[in-house]
């Protein structure tokens, strides 16, 4: 095992049930992330993460420069968006994304002249001095201020405003401070490609949102399928007083519970926060922009995004412009290839199937997953027959069958009986239901439908 | 030895008078009184439960006409002709108004919706509404049929991917409006058999609704020039119905309007 398994941490490095599928990392975990060439337009979504959408902050035919706020809010829990490239806005329009919110969204035409491009773009976000000596100047109410005016979500998917994350409560203070390195969703490697390639600008972000916070502890939690980025989270680490663990390789590891439970033995409450339990997670590649956020006042405006799947082309890493469209990202990966029959925003756990490729990537994609034909082929449902497989593998100890077909049945009493609220979409009971029951979609639906209490 | 069919025949017989004697014993020892008015309003109720009042059943509503002086009109099954009796049973005035039906407000079927895309989920409006890119709209029908299953009346069918409502059958119970994740059918005062619609409820500017949708309203305004009966509102034209009349001619609307969506539903009134 790793050397990281010397450090002293209260968990087993595993939660209860979870799944093993076959994880296809190898597919693109060996690229390097390449820098997307700029695209010829962007759309930058109004609504990018939980929360109040952004008004647009910019007229029509406005010559915008790289990191100028195109949308804000006044609502504490929401992130301005800013432009990701140099170039001239259009009129307002809308735009479905992959999750079904359909939110405005402004136009941008890039312009010829890019302050940035290529290796040097890279060495502006990533690259360069993440150095921590002077990191005790930064007062814990300017992180979190900067982290806001960056427009910081979640960046694992669920783009949560990182800000009200990182917000103090006098009561309920927090001990901890996860950073989530899992990325246990197969195919997908951004995360793991960030942390071999700047693995400073993660360290520095953690402990600046541990400052924020007002973490005394610091762990950086790894699924043990990925040696060489403990190894290098590890020497980057070196001195700081920074943790980094491996966990085990186990399907929904990346979750925040799962890991919390995992690494902390902590149990959050149903229908509770890890606040509660005095715990802030933060994945990987949000705690390097915190950094840039704090130390280079830059935006987010970029992201690693994997494209990846037996139905691309060159499975690669890129950089991309938020905005950019999902077809841009293919083109760039040389196109799909015959086979391809669906492509996914996001692992295909959890992920989103796509309905048009000219939709824009978010600050919350963290991949673009091809399948093939043969891959998404479905038999047709079938009755349950109560093989129970589906309570053997919820990582939350649900029965997902009752709940399902509850919900299906708009029978809310026994779906609220059964926490239908307490589910975290993961996908464990779909993914080894031998009925081909659409279980998540049917708790999805249900958890939208039932009537409020 | 009398033969065995005949002893049975004798037995059942003893056994029917014995049990006749007994209920009917029963029935004067433990009578339930039931106000004459209120057996008659049960007695004038269509009797199929159908909810469109907004209680449970015929008999709940029997009730609360009774007991707490509910409105007489509520039953949309019986239409005026319940309501005039229940108003003659508690001798109230009841005054007809235009019966509410629904109209489904959206034209596109499944030819005129662009950026389709295939579907392998929960067959449900309900579901599906939830997934983003089945078709480019995000707020025309869906063709899945939740309100077909939910209506008692046989009154409303998935024809080519498009909610249609027949409206021969169609009492106005609205338990479609209900079922709809869309919101896309509303109920509307039938002041005329045939009354217009703009069968559209997109509400994205003109640009967007030309990408996804042949027939959409892209927010154009020449109907809002022809009569002031129609406004827009966030790139959606629709219909102010308490100025609606039986005689309000709006052929030239219809004629004029360049993306074919002020149509015409045709009710027989009941």
């Amino acid at each position: 095992m790793t050397v990281a398994d010397t450090i002293k941490i209260p968990g087993r490095r595993s939660f209860a049930r979870g799944i093993h599928p076959d994880d296809k990392k190898t597919l693109c975990s060996g690229s390097p992330a390449e820098i997307l060439p700029t695209p010829q337009s962007v759309l930058i979504p109004l609504s990018q993460h939980i929360g109040a959408p952004c008004k647009a902050a910019v007229k029509p035919r406005t010559d915008v420069a790289v990191g100028d706020v195109v949308g804000d809010s006044e609502a504490f829990v929401s992130a301005p968006v800013h432009a990701s490239v140099a170039g001239t806005t259009a009129a307002a329009t809308v735009v479905t994304l992959p999750n079904g919110q359909h939110v405005g969204a402004i136009p941008i035409t890039t312009a010829e002249e890019q302050p940035l491009t290529g290796r040097a773009l890279w060495d502006d976000i990533y690259g360069g001095d993440w150095s921590i000596d002077a990191i005790d100047s930064f007062e814990p109410k300017r992180i979190a201020e900067a982290v806001r005016a960056a427009g910081l979500v979640g960046m694992g998917g669920a783009t949560f405003p990182t800000h009200v994350k990182l917000a103090r409560n006098p009561d309920k203070p927090i001990d901890t401070l996860l950073i989530n390195g899992c990325e246990c969703e197969p195919y997908l490697t951004s995360d793991h490609r960030l942390m071999l390639e700047a693995p400073k600008a993660i360290i520095a972000g953690a402990i600046l949102a541990a400052r924020a916070a007002g973490a005394e502890r610091i762990i950086i939690a790894i699924e043990d399928n990925k040696p060489d980025a403990i190894e290098k989270m590890q020497s980057a680490a070196g001195g700081t007083g920074v943790d980094v663990v491996g966990v085990h390789t186990l399907y929904p590891m990346g979750g925040e519970k799962q890991l919390i439970v995992a690494v902390m033995a902590r149990e959050v409450p149903t229908g509770g926060l890890p606040l509660d339990v005095g715990v802030v997670v933060v994945n990987v590649a949000t705690a390097a922009a915190v950094a840039r956020a704090v130390m280079r006042e830059k935006p987010l405006t970029h992201r690693i995004i994997s494209v990846t799947g037996e139905g691309i082309a060159t499975p690669k890493n890129i950089l991309a412009p938020v905005g950019a469209s999902y077809a841009d990202l293919i083109e760039f990966c040389g196109g799909l290839t015959d086979q391809a029959s669906r492509v996914i925003s996001g692992g295909p756990m959890m992920g989103f199937t796509l309905g048009d490729l000219e939709t824009p990537v978010t600050k919350g994609t963290s991949g673009v997953v091809v399948l093939t034909e043969a891959q998404t082929r479905k038999a047709d449902e079938t009755a349950c027959v109560r093989c129970g497989r589906c309570v053997e593998v919820c990582p939350l100890g649900l029965v997902p069958t009752r709940i399902a077909l509850a919900a299906r049945n708009n029978d809310w009493e026994m779906a609220r009986r059964y926490y239908i609220t307490a589910c975290c979409e993961c996908g464990c009971c779909a993914y080894v239901c031998p009925a081909e029951i659409p279980l998540v979609q049917l708790i999805r639906a249900g958890k939208a439908g039932m009537p409020r209490d | 030895m009398v033969p065995t069919i005949i002893l049975a025949v004798c037995v059942m017989l003893a056994l029917a008078s014995v049990f006749a004697v007994l209920l009917g014993w029963a029935n004067v020892r433990w009578h339930v009184d039931v106000p004459e008015k209120l057996q008659q309003l049960t007695d004038a109720m269509p009797g199929v439960n159908c909810g469109g009042c907004g209680f449970i059943g015929c008999n709940e509503y029997a009730e609360a006409v009774f007991h707490d002086g509910a409105p007489p009109d509520k039953c949309p099954v019986g239409g005026s002709a319940v309501a005039e009796r229940i108003a003659e049973i508690m001798g109230i005035e009841h005054t007809a108004g235009a019966p509410l039906r629904p109209v489904v407000l959206c034209g596109a079927d499944f030819d005129a919706r662009l950026k389709r895309a295939e579907y392998r989920g929960e067959p449900t409006c309900a579901a599906a509404v939830m997934v983003a890119g089945i078709q480019g709209c995000t707020y025309g029908c869906l063709g899945l049929g939740d309100c077909v299953v939910v209506c008692k009346f046989d009154a409303i069918h998935i024809v080519n991917g498009l909610a249609v409502v027949d409206y021969e059958k169609c009492v106005g119970c609205g338990a479609c409006v209900r079922a709809c994740p869309r919101n896309i059918i509303q109920m509307v005062p039938f002041h005329a058999d045939a009354m217009t619609v703009v069968a559209c409820s997109n509400l994205d500017p003109g640009k967007v609704v030309r990408g996804v949708c042949t027939v959409g309203c892209i927010g154009c305004g020449i109907c809002a020039k022809l009569d002031d009966i129609f406004t827009i509102a966030d790139n959606n034209a629709s219909i102010d119905y308490d100025r609606y009349q039986a005689d309000t001619d709006l052929s030239a609307a219809i004629e004029k309007c360049p993306r074919k969506i002020i149509r015409v539903a045709r009710a027989s009134r009941p």
